[in-house]
């Protein structure tokens, strides 16, 4: 049985609907401004094809002249004709309810960072600053087990309320927070940044975070009021271990 | 240059008879920019005029020139029809289109003058040599972007012009004629889009060279959203272009072979298109942001660096080039012994480019360092001119003397075809406008880049948004004045076809660059 | 003439559907309007908020970190560099005649070829010619008080001692050729101020690109002395070459301060 043209574009249009939206149900939806975009070009796209040929765009347009010309669907002719209002109403209504969602905005989760950090005194070049501890994962590893042991105490005693307890950003607090604390699982969060990078975040939390990372501040602390040089350096020790990521390194 | 197709002695003469007009609205048009600059404008004008006086002078002598071969041009087209005569004319149009680029390229040495200004001090005092204020840091950057662009730019108003002459066309033969001139205006314009791209990155390129700081702006400021407005039309044009070669295939009776192949052309072109404007940085809602839990997406985020774009944008140019592999052999069976093997080797040449460019953005974009991230970029668009390169000689070598299917039918397209064309026509327009904008937007704010500061006290640079309203409100007055020249020309229609019909001797001439329009400077 | 509409309908609605996409779907971003010269109160400014303001300049009008940062790397990064100045001022290939972090970081800023860090040179030039472009006057046009408000940022930045206290009085407003700062007031301040001791032996500097001016007022009078100033070729002294000398310093000093330099070097016996 051939499926009438009007048909196929239907279901097309549905799959690729379907296509763009599933990524939501998996947790990561492709943003709503930007399906509406990959949708506008995917139905025109599939219109473009469907007309390419004389045959087939006849195929795709006579059943819609029939619809408004053949006496014999007068009544199909009238369902439509009260439905597509509708259809047109209830998206206008919903385009122009008033909400209580807050404007979108655009912020940068991973800003660029300052060339330097003042902390503890002193100035951090974080363009060239390393975690000091690091290097003993091979000069000593026990005495950086050890470490990465003490990391864990301050992670658990400070960080865990939000970050959660398996580092994947589902601590306690974590979902009353805009916007909500970042996982450390995963290769493609902090495995993507270096180790001084996590240490400015850490130092100077939320109120730290450059313009483009506003209006909606995070709610982190500023820890290096709160920790010293070495508890931080050490969390982030335990961050990278307990993942299993290794921070991005400087290219030689 | 020596074909013997009569009809493109039509098109030109007929082009020609608008140009008349066009160039007259041109100097109006010109007069008026020129009278707001000096009054709104009065001391920077002032020290524009006092530094490019000689050239503002040879400007307007030049322009007499052009006036003189454009006249003889158009005025001795039936005096100078044949024989020797007809190389003088012909010479006469050369020399018409030399000398409207040299108008071009004097007026854009004082347009990038102001963008990297030359031949002066800090201060801006002339330093005495007026070649160096010309030939100044991004005027051959510029030059060369205009004068490929300016090309498209005409191949596609004549495309609108054929369009609307086909849709309203009274007997076939005016129908067959005017989708020839569709087709032929719309090949020059898509064939000179393909290499613009390439004349984009190198004036990028030069830009940055001359200053980091409006490279910056241009890029990665507030204007980096502008991109995104560009790869959305330039998709648009892609889909449209392929669009209008599908339409065509109906042309011809042997096309059945290969329509099936144009869904999946198209899928591909999509997705390409898709992954090309996706920003990096995406505008999300608070719930999607919730649910992502930050603004980088997982895998739309990867989509939004330069290899995936450059990936993209040549898979898309690779594509539409078969679509006008698929067009070219719609109609013909191929006679020669090897045609099977030559079709293999083709098939074998677009893979194997289309895997290397897929690998080359993929391998370089996510597993070498940041620092790399870019050198992809060269060798695939090595791949893409190799496949079109190798392909097309193959082509033309595999269809040398062809056997025809049946009898190729100018004219017989759908009408929805021609709206490609003059979707094709706005959009270039509109584009243009907007690209003006942006090249005169990192400016910020001086008059001329670090040497005259503008000090008006409303003095800003406009949003992105304000801009695409003023450029569409140009675009629309733009085209009001191009509809208002072909109406003008098609007055006199009928009597130019009774003239035509006397002589049937052959005039070659290609229509190449098209009179130039200065372009609209957004302040 | 239903032809004509449809295409006018067309294109129209390709221009709105271009202009609502640049409109409503692109997030309106305002440029930043342009720099305002600070307008500073200088008398009143304590050493911290001049090194505020220079952090300000740093990051902002002075457009610094577009090279100096640890991204692009385009230049060297200036955090150590209040610490590194000495290691570079007794390097064999500075140039400059910077005595301390403090000067040769301003005089890094208005002569950075005086000392190219290895590998920032100008592709070519063996690291002698540094790509920086002028910050006194162009595009980034700072005036003495601002250079002096960065480099104060700088040296605080490296931890170092600031030895100069905040440059009281108004600045100067921005001058076209870029070169601002108040008049002078003895002659020796006007030799300061113009260089001259960057080729002459002259007021404690020993340049010796030029002629030695120590004791030129014994040798040459007045009227000598003005011409060699505003046309230093119109008399070349032995054994040295023509044209060094810059014909502009008539254009740039003030009357009063070419009549303290010429009264200065008229009575250097």
């Amino acid at each position: 049985m051939k499926i009438p043209k009007l048909l196929q574009f239907a279901v097309l249009v549905l799959i690729a609907y379907g296509i763009f939206k599933a990524p939501g149900w998996f947790g990561v939806p492709i943003p709503g401004s930007l399906i509406m975009m990959y949708m506008f070009f995917a139905v025109v796209t599939i219109l473009l094809v469907m007309t390419s040929t004389e045959k087939s765009a006849q195929e795709l347009f006579t059943p819609i002249k029939a619809l408004v010309d053949d006496p014999s669907k007068a009544m199909t002719r009238n369902v439509v004709f009260a439905v597509i209002p509708i259809i047109g109403a209830v998206i206008v209504f919903n385009q122009v309810k008033p909400s209580f969602e807050a404007p979108v905005e655009l912020r940068a989760t991973h800003p660029a960072p300052p060339s330097t950090l003042r902390a503890f005194n002193k100035s951090f070049n974080i363009g060239t600053l390393e975690n000091p501890m690091r290097k003993l994962a091979k000069e000593d590893p026990a005495k950086f087990k050890e470490l990465v042991k003490e990391g864990g105490v301050v992670y658990y005693r400070n960080c865990f309320y939000c970050h959660g307890d398996k580092l994947d950003s589902k601590g306690h607090f974590a979902q009353g927070f805009n916007p909500l604390p970042l996982p450390f699982q995963g290769k493609d969060t902090i495995a993507q940044l270096q180790e001084s990078f996590v240490f400015w975040r850490i130092s100077t939390g939320g109120p730290g975070l450059p313009k483009e990372s506003t209006p909606w501040l995070s709610s982190m602390p500023i820890w290096k009021d709160l920790l010293t040089e070495d508890e931080i350096w050490k969390a982030i020790l335990f961050i990278y271990d307990y993942t299993g990521n290794v921070p991005r390194s400087w290219e030689k | 240059m020596a074909t013997k197709d009569e009809r493109y002695d039509k098109m030109a003469y007929e082009f020609i008879k608008v140009s008349i007009t066009a160039y007259s609205i041109t100097a109006i048009i010109g007069g008026l920019l020129a009278f707001s600059l000096f009054m709104f404008y009065p001391d920077f004008m002032k020290y524009m005029t006092r530094l490019f006086g000689p050239t503002m002078l040879a400007y307007a002598l030049i322009f007499f020139a052009e006036s003189a071969s454009l006249y003889i041009y158009y005025y001795g087209w039936h005096a100078m029809h044949y024989g020797f005569l007809k190389w003088v004319h012909l010479t006469i149009g050369l020399v018409l289109n030399a000398v409207g680029t040299m108008l071009m390229f004097l007026a854009n040495s004082w347009v990038t003058f102001m963008l990297s200004p030359g031949g002066v001090d800090a201060a801006g005092a002339f330093q005495g040599d007026i070649w160096k204020v010309i030939h100044n840091f991004l005027w051959n950057p510029i030059n060369l972007h205009r004068f490929v662009a300016n090309i498209a730019y005409g191949g596609s108003i004549v495309g609108a012009y054929a369009a609307y002459r086909f849709l309203s066309a009274r007997n076939e033969t005016e129908k067959a004629h005017y989708d020839w001139m569709g087709y032929t205006a719309n090949l020059i314009a898509i064939g000179a889009l393909l290499p613009l791209p390439f004349a984009g990155y190198w004036l990028t390129a030069e830009i940055y060279a001359y200053s980091q700081q409006m490279g910056i702006t241009l890029m990665g400021g507030v204007f980096a959203w502008l991109f995104i407005t560009q790869a959305v039309i330039i998709g648009a044009l892609f889909l449209s272009a392929n669009y209008y070669l599908w339409c065509g295939m109906e042309r011809s009776p042997g096309a059945y072979r290969y329509t099936k192949y144009i869904k999946y052309i198209a899928g591909v072109i999509a997705v390409c298109f898709l992954v090309w404007f996706t920003p990096h940085t995406l505008i999300l809602k608070p719930w999607e942001l919730k649910t992502l839990g930050g603004q980088y997406h997982p895998f739309l985020g990867p989509l939004g660096i330069m290899p995936a774009k450059n990936t993209a944008v040549n898979n898309m140019l690779i594509f539409t080039f078969l679509s006008f592999l698929l067009y070219r052999r719609a109609n013909k069976i191929p006679t020669v012994s090897w045609a099977a093997a030559g079709s293999a080797i083709q098939a074998a040449i677009f893979i194997a480019a289309i895997l290397n460019i897929v690998y080359l953005g993929v391998y370089y974009g996510y597993f070498t360092n940041t620092v790399y991230k870019v050198a992809s970029s060269v060798p695939q668009v090595a791949s893409t001119l190799t496949v079109i390169i190798s392909c097309m000689v193959i082509d033309v070598l595999m269809f040398k003397g062809a056997k025809d299917v049946g009898e190729f039918r100018w004219g017989k397209m759908p009408q929805r075809s021609q709206y490609a064309l003059f979707l094709l026509a706005v959009s270039f327009t509109w584009l243009m406008g907007l690209m003006g904008f942006i090249r005169s937007a990192i400016r910020q704010h001086w008059h001329v880049y670090t040497v005259m500061r503008d000090n008006s006290l409303d003095a800003f640079t406009p949003t992105i948004g304000y801009a695409a309203k003023v450029v569409s409100i140009a675009t629309v007055i733009f085209m009001a004045i191009v509809i208002f020249i072909f109406w003008l020309s098609q007055l006199s229609a009928k009597k130019q076809e009774d003239k035509s019909k006397l002589h049937p001797e052959v005039i070659p001439y290609e229509p190449a660059a098209k009179p130039l329009k200065p372009e609209t400077e957004t302040e | 003439m239903k032809i004509f509409f449809r295409v006018i309908v067309f294109s129209v609605l390709t221009i709105v559907l271009y202009m609502l996409f640049a409109t409503q779907y692109i997030p309106p971003i305002n440029p930043a309007p342009p720099p305002k010269e600070e307008a500073l109160n200088l008398g009143a400014m304590t050493m911290p908020q001049f090194i505020a303001l220079g952090e300000k300049i740093f990051n902002g009008k002075g457009t610094c970190t577009l090279c100096h940062n640890p991204v692009v790397k385009r230049a060297p990064l200036l955090e150590s560099v209040a610490v590194r100045a000495n290691e570079r001022l007794k390097d064999p290939r500075y140039k400059g005649k910077a005595k301390n972090p403090a000067d040769y970081i301003e005089e890094s800023m208005r002569e950075p070829s005086a000392y190219v860090v290895a590998g920032f040179g100008v592709t070519g030039t063996n690291d002698t010619v540094s790509p920086m472009p002028v910050i006194t006057a162009g595009a980034i046009g700072l005036n003495d008080v601002e250079v002096k408000a960065v480099v104060a940022y700088l040296l605080q930045l490296g931890g170092a001692e600031i030895p100069f206290e905040v440059p009281r009085g108004q600045p100067v407003a921005e001058k076209k050729e870029g070169q601002a700062a108040a008049p002078a007031k003895t002659g020796a301040e006007v030799v300061k101020k113009y260089g001259c001791g960057g080729c002459h032996k002259i007021a404690g500097e020993a340049g010796a690109i030029g002629p030695d001016l120590t004791k030129i007022g014994a040798k040459r009078n007045v009227e000598y002395l003005r011409r060699a100033v505003l046309d230093p070729d119109a008399d070349i002294a032995q054994g040295f070459p023509g044209g060094m000398m810059p014909k502009d310093f008539g254009d740039k000093m003030t009357a009063g301060e070419f009549k303290l330099l010429v009264e200065f070097l008229a009575k250097s016996k």
